[in-house]
């Protein structure tokens, strides 16, 4: 399995590493809307929360309380309209966007709900992909690929494409890829949504088994009392709003 | 992994439309290779038959080139002979030839037909010209041409004679008298352009020169060069020799002389070029649907390549790659299409109909022109790039997050 990254990578932007280091990524005061027809709608507001190295976070909360969009704004796929999104300490909102999809590729891992793989390219490629963006060499990306795909359960599918594996499959493979860059944080939304109960609790057993080995911080938006039953701190949201933060 | 490799995964796994879509890629290098093959051979076809009748470079008295006529030979060329034999010392030269061009009228007796006259040194004349070729009943002018005459078989038709028959032929001399030889038709011309086969008279120089009573004096001396020989270095040399020698001499190029190729060359580039335009624009068109579809479809792709930290520089040079990828695909396909038609087209003897004014139309030829290959494929990539730059475009600044709730 592999550890976690290291602070500081190539996109400019060093992460923190230890208790009294400031937080790998955090949402300032964040607020979010989203325009529907003449009216403003709030996805997210005035948030703050801060995600520290090694953390598995669960954010819980019914259908419209901003679990995704506060995801995405902590995951730099979107900017706040409010407040501000800080990595390592540094206001992300400053970054241009290669800086930001360069923080992402280094420094983030992404796992989707609809698994969210390129479909020309096999399982292997898949989880290289990221490895190709960072400039890793063929060897090192084959062997890397390979480890990751061993660790979760798909030896001898390197060359299967996307759409002959099955959910849970593609599942591990979303996984593999998100931890090819040895990320800092991983953000996954709904990541057990679509698999079945067996499935789904052997994918958190192993985003868990990251997190304590890797020193990864896992972050999920979800519905899934099993994945809240594991996390270790659970973000509840409501209208937008965060309505409590306990660590268990 | 490139982004040509990604490109091409892309294309193969959505075969129908790339198929389509490199289908009218190929048509469209075809038409652009076809064309040009055609376009190629006719210009060639056209400069051939103009050097081949009017040589590659023609010496004048330089007045000639000023000033029009009033008598006949006024300003022609003196002491013909010594200027030849100048002429054709330079290592350039191949052959010159000379001609007198005169005219009259052709009398059998009892009818007259005014005539475009030409006078000529048959052997040379026949080896560097189509002459020998267009005589379609009897012989082509030998020796001096004796008292000899080649008719444009409708002039000869108007006159009701027929090779071996005799006619008259009346001229004006320099000095303005009207003058008259007798002359036996030798052969008949069809030289492809009906106004010209009614008034058509060719003899020899030296007949010509007894009619028209002005010996050692011709119109012009018809230059052909040797090949490789360098036409404007030539025409220097023989400018610079001729006006050593005492001659006031212009030499003049054939595209000076042959107006009818260059509006020809014009005409073509005109009409293949509109065509042409028609071509890319079908292909634009084509394409920048093809690849907006691309886009849309993959729009959930693109927003997790972009999650993934993929730059929007690379989704859109992803997307420029397989529009660069189909033309080049396209193009290979094209090329082969095109080389299998034109065997089909060469093959075919399908006969070309007749240009304005002219007699006979000419069998298709389609050559092999790798200029226009190059200049399709270097066409069809920059249509596919165009094409395909702003479906890419849009494709690299789509918002990530509603990229990936795409439906």
């Amino acid at each position: 399995m592999p550890s976690g990254g290291a602070g500081g990578k190539e996109a400019g932007v060093r992460l923190p590493a230890g208790s009294a280091a400031p937080p790998l990524v955090a949402a300032v005061d964040a607020s979010r809307f989203y325009r529907l027809g003449t009216s403003v709608v709030p996805a997210v507001q005035g948030v703050s929360l801060s995600i520290r190295r090694g953390e598995f976070v669960a954010l819980q909360g019914p259908s419209g309380s901003g679990k995704t969009t506060l995801l995405n704004l902590l995951g730099l796929l979107d900017r706040p309209d409010q407040g501000q999104v800080e990595v390592g300490g540094v206001d992300a909102g400053n970054l241009s966007e290669n800086g930001r999809s360069d923080l992402r590729r280094d420094h983030f891992g992404f796992v989707f709900q609809t698994f969210n793989l390129i479909a020309v390219l096999s399982a292997e490629e898949n989880v290289a992909y990221p490895m190709i963006l960072s400039g890793v060499p063929a060897p090192e990306r084959r062997e890397r690929s390979r480890e990751l795909l061993d660790a979760v359960g798909l030896s001898g599918k390197y060359g299967v494409r996307p759409d002959l594996l099955s959910g849970g499959q593609r599942q591990r493979v979303a996984i593999a890829r998100a931890l090819s860059n040895r990320p800092d944080v991983v953000f996954a939304d709904e990541p057990t949504a679509n698999l079945d109960s067996h499935t789904a609790e052997g994918i958190l057993d192993l985003m868990r088994e990251v997190c304590e080995s890797g020193g990864v911080a896992f972050l999920f938006a979800t519905h899934d009392p099993r994945v809240v039953s594991r996390a270790r701190r659970v973000v509840s949201l409501h209208d937008g709003r965060v309505e409590s933060d306990e660590a268990r | 992994m490139s982004v040509f490799a990604l490109a091409w995964r892309n294309l193969r796994r959505q075969r129908r439309r790339t198929l389509l879509m490199g289908a009218v890629v190929a048509f469209g290098f075809a038409a652009f290779a076809l064309a040009g093959g055609f376009i190629a051979q006719t210009f060639d076809a056209l400069k051939e038959g103009t050097i081949r009748t009017v040589g590659q470079l023609q010496v004048v008295n330089r007045l000639a080139v000023t000033r029009t006529e009033e008598k006949t030979l006024e300003f022609g060329l003196r002491d013909a002979a010594r200027a030849r034999a100048i002429a054709a010392r330079d290592p350039g030269v191949d052959a010159v030839i000379p001609r007198i061009d005169f005219v009259g009228l052709a009398t059998n007796g009892a009818r007259s037909v005014p005539f475009l006259g030409v006078g000529v040194d048959p052997g040379p004349e026949a080896k560097a010209t189509f002459a020998g070729e267009l005589v379609v009943a009897g012989t082509y002018l030998s020796g001096d041409g004796g008292d000899g005459v080649v008719l444009g078989t409708g002039m000869a038709s108007a006159l009701g004679v027929k090779p071996g028959d005799s006619v008259t032929l009346l001229a004006t001399t320099p000095d303005a008298t009207l003058n008259a030889v007798d002359a036996v038709v030798r052969g008949l011309a069809d030289v492809r352009i009906k106004e010209l086969n009614d008034r058509y008279v060719a003899i020899g120089v030296v007949l010509a020169s007894r009619l028209l009573q002005s010996s050692e004096t011709v119109s012009k001396l018809v230059v052909f060069l040797k090949p490789g020989a360098d036409e404007r270095r030539t025409a220097e040399r023989l400018e610079r020799a001729l006006g050593a020698a005492g001659y006031s001499v212009a030499v003049r190029h054939w595209k000076e002389l042959a107006v009818f190729y260059g509006q020809v060359r014009l005409l073509y580039i005109g009409i293949f070029g509109f065509v042409g335009i028609v071509l890319v624009v079908i292909v634009i068109l084509s394409a920048a649907i093809v690849m907006t579809m691309a886009v849309t479809e993959r729009t959930r792709e693109i927003g997790t390549l972009r999650a993934l930290g993929t730059r929007p520089s690379r989704v859109l040079w992803m997307f420029l790659a397989e529009g660069v990828a189909i033309a080049v695909a396209g193009c290979a396909a094209g090329a082969i299409f095109a080389l299998v038609v034109r065997v089909a087209l060469n093959a075919s003897g399908i006969i070309l109909p007749p240009p304005p004014g002219a007699t006979h139309g000419m069998p298709i030829n389609v050559r092999f022109y790798p200029l226009a290959y190059a200049a399709g494929l270097v066409a069809m990539i920059l249509t596919m790039s165009l094409a395909s730059f702003f479906p890419a475009k849009r494709a690299s600044r789509v918002s990530i997050v509603e990229a990936l709730t795409h439906v």
